[in-house]
């Protein structure tokens, strides 16, 4: 299992995104707001030709929104045919993965487990790995979901 | 003709093409129903195109084809070999013909009677095991020719094409690539300027950025189309069309300069004329039966096209017959696509949507038009194909208006930038009917609880508030107005007010991703050219989501919009307005004529009644305040009810509403018929058959008393005006009818009665002395009230012999 991955910090807690995913590490420029959006959304920006979707990734997991110290770069993914700049506290590094993901007992908590692949052990010790999808999809997926289970 | 002959030549094979395969399949097969249906498809197209150009024997061929194989569908005939190989004999003939057709030259004298007899013939001959007229079908695809003996010049034409074929996406990376050039050349541009002139670089610099504006704008012209391209064949297919079936059709165009992918164009292309010959095939009625309907004798067909971001709307539009509901329901219960339960819950909107169901169809004849209701299947299983969709809606008696909505993988679309707040958004261009800068008051622009609408050009129109709609702050509104007016593609106009407009442009649009689409504001995004990105507003759907639209009833032209706020509208409508008294009061539209703007001078108030002077009439005027006017000029309604017509003075008009609330009736007050809610506020209505009776004035009578004057000047010119005033017409003096008044000098009405010549009906005698004298039934020709009493009771019988002698 030698995968590449991404180490990022969301929330001031250490995650890993598959390399595969990331399409390039931005510094995000100006965002121009989306009214009316839902609040994970920060914006819209501009790399190049094409158009990202800014997503604040502490919101998009439900936490408030704090003013932590970010390094004002943003991780290009795509899903779905369209392309987001992932807003996180920092991008550390890009390491391989030394084991498959896992479960730990007790899990996650209740915001990081939709969003959580599993713990996964990389060369830069074990890290969280985020599923993406879920994350791009937002706090209020989540939500939608559980009231249609209940 | 030569773009549309080449058209169709290029389809029919490209056709021909695609059911090789089948063809093979079916012949392996003939049981295969999807096989069956291809072909069908395939026959049914043929047929329809051959209906615009004149193409008898091809029509001929197919049309023998396609009832055929409709027995077949309906399972009204078993298909076997014999029959395959019959269909497979006209296919042949088809594509032969085809060939000759683009060649220019005339296909040769074969018998097309015999290989039509071959389809009849076929059961017969069911048991016949090989053909011997034909090989088989693979044989016949592949090599082109068949036992008739005449080769295909296939090979030859297609030597002779000047266009290749690519794949869109290719295009799209071009395409892509090409924008991504320009940014970076942007970028260059930035830091060239930085670096300072440097001669040597700047020359191919500026090379450069000419070759790339140019190859940028072939890429764009690659790729897009207008619209025009497919609507520039319409006019003559729907004249063709129904001349053909006796009718008489208009069509409106709208939209041809929107622009779209070639490929879309091609796709919506046979969906487009399969839903026009729907329309005037079913849906406008011949002209006698329009006529009898109240309808104008031409049936209107509109057609529009609206760009909204990656989709483009195209609305269909008929005012015929509408379709039928109950029959649909039968049909659709009939073939059990439905049960009667779901028929039972089913709102008329579901229902005739069931149209698009595969194998329905509700028209009993068949004709060589429309045909057998394999249009409405197709059309939407090719329309979702390419992820778009279609939708209809029918008023019985109005109309049917079909929605397909395209969507585009990748734009370019004129656009207006305006801004809000600190932020800029895109508007479509194809929206746009007016860009309006003026004051609010020039606009009265009125807050109708939660909504605003302003009046423009003499109508009333909603009007949002951008930056309301978005929900951001905006800056404070101060000064002159800046509205856009939209038009939707079903007809409906509003307004939206913005803080400034910044520039006309073509515009890149790129899709958004699904958690921003959901808000349902935006359609997609660009990018300007300083590179920042802009969100493109969804016209439609703010409209929607503002229930600006009047979906189902919705308008493509004006002329319909009149129509449908006659009669059909259910709710009473009511002319809103405050009166003097500050009260809001309605009264009902129908009796409103229209409103009137009087100078007080007009007005005269001497009389018990007020009366006021409008268009040169005296009309009694209600309403007024006790206290004197301070205003110069008043607002009036005008109110008639038929025959006689009064004023109602108001402060201010507010709107005409419909009342859709419940009328709660006020016995106490007499000229109250009603208070009801109007936006939540309470709003009296005027009891309008009080109203007349208490201050309408008496409508004049058909037929004026007449009355005869004496042959003298002084009658002319001193009698004749007074009488005229009483409601007299003056008539000849020796007028020997009964029921004119004569007016005569006392010696002139001796001498008559000396004479026996007495006029016939009631006579006043005038004498020219105040005193009576002697004779007491005279009246003194300046007794104006005399004269007056004696005019009124002759005009109600009542002086009958009364001042005879």
């Amino acid at each position: 299992m030698s995968e590449l991955l991404v180490i990022i910090q969301i929330a001031g807690r250490r995650c890993a995104l598959t390399a595969h995913d990331v399409k390039s590490v931005i510094e995000i420029g100006a965002i121009t707001p989306v009214p009316r959006a839902p609040d994970f959304i920060a914006g819209i920006t501009a790399l190049r030709s094409q158009t990202l979707t800014v997503i604040d990734c502490r919101r998009a997991l439900g936490f408030g929104a704090q003013d932590a110290p970010t390094d004002g770069r943003a991780a290009v993914v795509a899903s779905g045919g369209h392309s987001y700049a992932l807003l996180v506290d920092a991008i550390e590094d890009i390491t391989t993965a030394t084991g498959a993901a896992g479960q730990v007992p007790g899990g996650f908590g209740p915001e990081w487990s939709r969003v959580a692949r599993g713990m996964i052990e990389t060369m830069a010790g074990p890290a969280l790995l985020i599923d993406l999808a879920a994350l791009i999809a937002g706090p209020e997926a989540a939500r939608a979901e559980s009231e249609a289970a209940a | 003709m030569d773009d549309l002959l080449a058209d169709f030549i290029a389809e029919t094979r490209e056709m021909l093409e695609a059911s090789g395969g089948e063809i093979v399949a079916w012949e392996a097969d003939p049981d295969d129903r999807a096989r069956i249906d291809a072909i069908f498809r395939f026959v049914h197209t043929v047929k329809g195109n051959c209906g615009f150009f004149d193409f008898p024997r091809l029509a001929a061929l197919s049309h023998a084809a396609e009832d055929a194989l409709a027995d077949c569908r309906a399972g009204r005939r078993e298909p076997n070999r014999a029959l395959v190989s019959a269909v497979l004999a006209i296919i042949d003939r088809i594509a032969a013909m085809v060939d000759a057709i683009e060649a220019g030259e005339d296909f040769p004298e074969a018998d097309d009677a015999a290989l039509i007899a071959a389809l009849d013939a076929a059961p017969e001959a069911a048991d016949a095991a090989a053909n011997p007229r034909h090989p088989p079908a693979s044989v016949l695809v592949e090599r082109g020719e068949d036992g008739g003996g005449w080769a295909t010049r296939r090979s030859d034409s297609f030597s002779a094409q000047r266009t290749i074929r690519l794949p869109v996406e290719l295009l799209d990376r071009v395409m892509s690539g090409v924008s991504d050039m320009v940014l970076a050349r942007n970028d260059l541009a930035h830091r060239l300027r930085q670096a300072g002139n440097q001669p040597t670089i700047d020359g191919p610099f500026e090379r450069l950025s000419a070759i790339l504006a140019g190859v940028r704008d072939a890429i764009t012209r690659m790729r897009m189309q207008r619209i025009e391209t497919l609507f520039g064949a319409l006019p003559r297919l729907v004249r063709d069309l129904s001349a053909e079936l006796g009718k008489q059709v208009m069509v409106d165009l709208d939209g041809g300069d929107v622009e779209l992918d070639r490929e879309m164009i091609e796709t919506i292309r046979d969906p487009l004329t399969h839903l026009i010959r729907n329309a005037i095939d079913h849906g406008i009625e011949a002209p006698a039966a329009r006529l009898a309907a109240g309808k104008r004798e031409i049936g209107l067909l509109a057609i529009a096209a609206r760009q909204s971001g990656n989709t483009i709307a195209i609305v269909i539009r008929d005012d015929g017959r509408g379709l039928d509901e109950e029959r649909i329901a039968a049909k659709a219960i009939a073939t059990g696509l439905i049960t009667p339960a779901e028929r039972a819950a089913m709102s008329r909107d579901k229902l005739v949507n069931l149209i698009f169901e595969p194998g329905f169809s509700t028209a009993e004849a068949v004709s060589a038009v429309s045909g057998r209701g394999v249009g409405l299947d197709v059309v939407r299983q090719n329309l979702e194909k390419v992820g778009g969709s279609i939708k209809v809606s029918s008023v019985p008696g109005e109309g049917t208006q079909f929605t397909l909505q395209i969507p585009l993988t990748l734009s370019i679309i004129a656009g207006l930038t305006v801004e809000v707040g600190t932020q800029r958004f895109a508007i479509p261009q194809g929206y746009i009917e007016e860009i309006v800068q003026a004051s609010p008051a020039a606009l009265e622009l009125t807050r109708m609880g939660e909504s605003a609408l302003i009046t423009f050009r003499g109508k009333r129109i909603r009007c949002l508030m951008l930056a309301e709609v978005l929900g951001i702050a905006g800056s404070d509104a101060h000064g002159d107005l800046t509205l856009v007016l939209l038009r939707l593609a079903s007809g409906d106009l509003f307004a939206l007010v913005v803080e400034r407009i910044h520039s006309h442009g073509d515009l890149v649009v790129k899709p958004l991703a699904p958690a921003v689409m959901k808000s349902g504001l935006y359609a997609g995004s660009t990018l300007l050219d300083d590179g920042q990105p802009v969100l493109l507003l969804d016209v439609t759907n703010i409209a929607a989501l503002h229930e600006l639209v009047a979906d189902g009833r919705s308008r493509v032209l004006e002329r319909q919009d009149e129509d449908a706020a006659g009669p059909l509208a259910a709710a009473p409508r009511a002319m809103l307005f405050t009166d003097f008294a500050g009260r809001r009061m309605a009264v009902r539209l129908e009796l409103v004529q229209r409103i009137e703007t009087a100078v007080a001078a007009a007005i005269d108030r001497s009389a018990p009644r007020p009366r006021v002077v409008i268009d040169g009439r005296i009309l009694p005027l209600v309403g007024l305040p006790d206290t004197p006017l301070i205003a110069d000029k008043l607002r009036l309604l005008r109110l008639g009810d038929g025959t006689c017509e009064l004023l109602y003075a108001v402060r201010t008009v507010e709107d005409a509403v419909e009342l859709t609330e419940a009328l709660v009736a006020v016995p106490e007050d007499p000229l109250i018929e009603a208070m009801t809610l109007v936006g939540g506020q309470p709003v009296a209505l005027i009891d309008a058959h009080e109203l007349f009776a208490r201050h309408g004035e008496a409508p004049l009578p058909a037929h004026r008393p007449r009355c005869a004057l004496p042959d003298s000047d002084w009658a002319r010119t001193i009698l004749a005006p007074l009488v005229t005033a009483a409601g007299y017409d003056i008539v000849a003096c020796d007028s020997t009818e009964s029921d004119v008044v004569t007016i005569l000098p006392e010696d002139v009405f001796e001498a008559a009665a000396a004479l026996g010549r007495m006029p016939a009906g009631p006579v006043i005698r005038l004498r020219d002395h105040p005193d009576a004298g002697g004779s007491k039934d005279t009246i003194y020709r300046y007794d104006r009230d005399g004269l007056l009493a004696a005019l009124a009771a002759a005009r109600q019988g009542r002086l009958a012999g009364g001042l005879r002698p």
